[in-house]
């Protein structure tokens, strides 16, 4: 069942906001390689990840380096400013994910260059949400991040709709 | 409507900000200009360049749009408005 639909709450891993006119300069001295270009993403060492979303704001999730990242950030530099992330954070992960998505937004993930690490920002379920589409295993695993003061909505709709659709959501899963 | 950063979205992904009014100089203006730029919207019909947001990026745009029809000609960044 969980190769055909599986929903799972990854809102424990760690996260760091940072954005500002230096915070490019500010991740670069701190280690970490950002993506070029903003809508776009990076893997970082510890298996988490780097998300550009605009010119000079940045999402890093990952247990080892969001939680070392928010400590240098104190006190912030000058033109670097922590955003705080209290995201509901998500994965979906299946053959029937793409069943779930037309329900439920607007964009066609499959047209998408999976090779160009896209980060898309859009509205699902009528919230805003960042989502970044990829592969696992030879399915299509997506992770989804919107605010957390949305999070039980979001979470017990996106439940329901797994649950008609035959998958199974697991609120308790560690990150896979 | 399509945005410049994000691409085509369902207008329900937008919200407007009101039409794209230059500020005049504050050094130099009159009264009644000032008075005009401040109290005065133009309700007529036709093509207005007018502030939009693409709000899950937060993306802050200009439109043209014919508000007679409703029809969006064409969006870019502040910067690139010609």
């Amino acid at each position: 069942m969980t190769e055909y639909l599986h929903l799972m709450d990854l809102s424990h891993l760690p996260r760091f906001g940072v954005k500002g006119p230096a915070a490019v300069a500010w991740l670069q001295s701190q280690g970490i390689s950002v993506p070029d270009r903003p809508n776009s993403w990076k893997p970082l060492s510890d298996g988490g990840l780097v998300a550009r979303l605009g010119l000079n704001e940045f999402l890093l999730e990952g247990s080892a380096i969001a939680p070392q990242l928010a400590q240098a950030c104190q006190p912030p530099p000058p033109r670097v400013y922590p955003v705080l992330r209290q995201d509901r954070a998500i994965c979906l992960r299946g053959r029937a994910v793409q069943e779930l998505l037309r329900q439920t937004c607007n964009v066609n993930f499959r047209a998408l260059d999976l090779n160009t690490h896209p980060v898309i920002l859009t509205t699902l379920i009528g919230v805003s949400v960042t989502v970044i589409p990829g592969e696992q295993a030879g399915l299509p695993f997506y992770r989804i991040w919107c605010d957390g003061t949305f999070g039980t909505y979001f979470w017990s709709t996106l439940a329901e709709i797994t649950a008609e659709l035959g998958g199974r959501s697991d609120r308790t899963t560690q990150s896979p | 409507m399509t945005c410049p950063i994000n691409g085509a979205r369902p207008i329900t992904e937008f919200a407007y900000g009101g039409e794209f009014r230059p500020m005049p100089d504050l050094q130099v203006v009159e009264d009644e200009a000032w008075a005009d730029y401040v109290f005065h919207r133009n309700s007529v019909p036709g093509i207005r360049r007018e502030w939009w947001c693409h709000l899950p990026s937060t993306t802050w745009f200009i439109a043209e749009r014919n508000t007679g029809s409703d029809e969006i000609l064409r969006t870019y960044l502040y910067g690139e408005h010609r």
